[in-house]
């Protein structure tokens, strides 16, 4: 039952999707410079991925690998349009400032191959919490990389000019989101070590004692 | 001079160091060299490709209908895809057994959907550049751009996973880092 509730809320602990495998790493390195484009970001790919994936899981599991593969693709590009329409009307200038980022949210590979791999071979409703999950650990990242970049880079938190003396707007760019995604994967990957470190203390002292 | 000229425009235009689009497959391709080239030159057959069949899409798609240019170029990787596989699986079993993995892998990416994405940016603002030659070779471009960034990240491979970087920053964070001061130096030659 543990390992169940673990795994179901491993996309937002030891398994984020962006920090741990690097998947969809692209759209926070380039557009993740602001929170207002992070913010966009995460509108997109919260309601793309799991209407994609939840859609996608009643297409039969018996269709060879490469035919489901192109399908997934086909119900994201599909379920892309009315998100698309949506955001226009809700959040005006939300597509321009993404660009082209916005449509190829809708091929990540969460959506594509890791349906196959991780999502399908669960039951309906864990499998839901577990692509909830592993979309809010995307949420977080974006947003986090969103607020620490934009208040590096410009001195700022969502367009608000803050009291900062040094800027390094060299995080603004592309390389400059390379290495700071560089740098939270380490750090992400230190607390992890630490934690589970700390857990399999506590777990072998509980097997001492019992003995 | 003129190849470096030529290096030095494929390096400003490489879609892994200045968009950071297929990064992801670069690194699961990174695993090994083999798997690096071989993942790139089927990328290079799929950006060269996919952009043959998003010019005629791009030509032939009413404006009304823009929305469905997405579904259009993932049906057409999808055809794309399923052509590979077959006529490799035709032309040798023992082939189609080894190299399927990186049409897999290949198919649908960033850097495959954002190229064609980047040249269809790039004639709608510019519309000299709606016809075939500059799609096929904005394709090519790409494609070779891929290689010139497995090949680089290949160079370091070893040393990014060497017991000498620690623990926490081995492999995929120091690859990240890695590729980002390569990318700032790409910045710096714009």
């Amino acid at each position: 039952m543990n390992k169940e509730r673990s795994s179901v809320f491993a996309g937002i602990t030891w398994d984020n999707m962006v920090l741990s495998s690097l998947m969809v790493i692209s759209p926070v390195i380039v557009c993740g410079d602001t929170l207002r484009n992070a913010e966009a970001l995460v509108y997109a790919f919260s309601s793309i991925t799991m209407l994609s994936v939840c859609i996608a899981s009643f297409v039969p599991k018996k269709l060879p690998y490469a035919l489901k593969v192109i399908i997934y693709a086909l119900i994201s590009s599909l379920v892309f349009i009315p998100v698309k329409v949506a955001a226009q009307e809700f959040y005006p200038g939300i597509v321009l400032r993404v660009g082209i980022y916005f449509p190829l949210l809708a091929v990540n590979s969460l959506i594509v191959f890791q349906t196959e791999a991780k999502f399908f071979k669960l039951k309906k409703i864990p499998m839901f919490f577990t692509v909830l999950f592993y979309v809010i650990g995307f949420d977080i990242v974006m947003l986090l990389t969103g607020i620490i970049r934009e208040f590096l880079a410009y001195g700022t938190i969502n367009g608000k000019v803050t009291d900062v003396d040094m800027l390094i707007s060299g995080l603004s760019q592309p390389f400059g989101g390379f290495i700071f995604l560089g740098l939270m994967c380490g750090l992400y990957r230190k607390i992890r070590s630490m934690f589970s470190k700390e857990v399999s203390e506590v777990r072998s002292e509980a097997d001492v004692s019992g003995k | 001079m003129f190849l470096v000229n030529e290096l030095i425009a494929l390096l400003a235009v490489n879609l892994i160091l200045t968009q950071a689009l297929g990064t992801s497959t670069l690194f699961i391709a990174a695993n090994s060299r083999k798997n690096l080239i071989g993942t790139a030159c089927v990328i290079t057959i799929f950006t060269t490709l996919g952009s043959f069949a998003a010019y005629f899409t791009d030509k032939n798609l009413p404006e009304k209908y823009s929305d469905y240019t997405l579904f259009i170029y993932a049906l057409t990787v999808g055809i794309i895809y399923v052509i590979l596989l077959s006529a490799l699986y035709f032309i040798s079993r023992d082939k189609f057994v080894k190299t399927r993995k990186y049409i897999h892998v290949s198919a649908f990416n960033c850097a495959v959907m954002g190229t064609l994405f980047t040249i269809h940016n790039k004639a709608s603002e510019d519309s000299s550049l709606l016809n075939i030659g500059s799609y096929v070779l904005s394709g090519i471009e790409a494609g070779v751009g891929f290689i010139i960034a497995a090949l680089i990240l290949t160079a370091a491979y070893r040393t990014l996973n060497s017991s000498k970087v620690p623990s926490s920053f081995r492999g995929f964070p120091a690859m990240l880092v890695y590729l980002g001061i390569i990318s700032m130096a790409v910045y710096a030659l714009k």
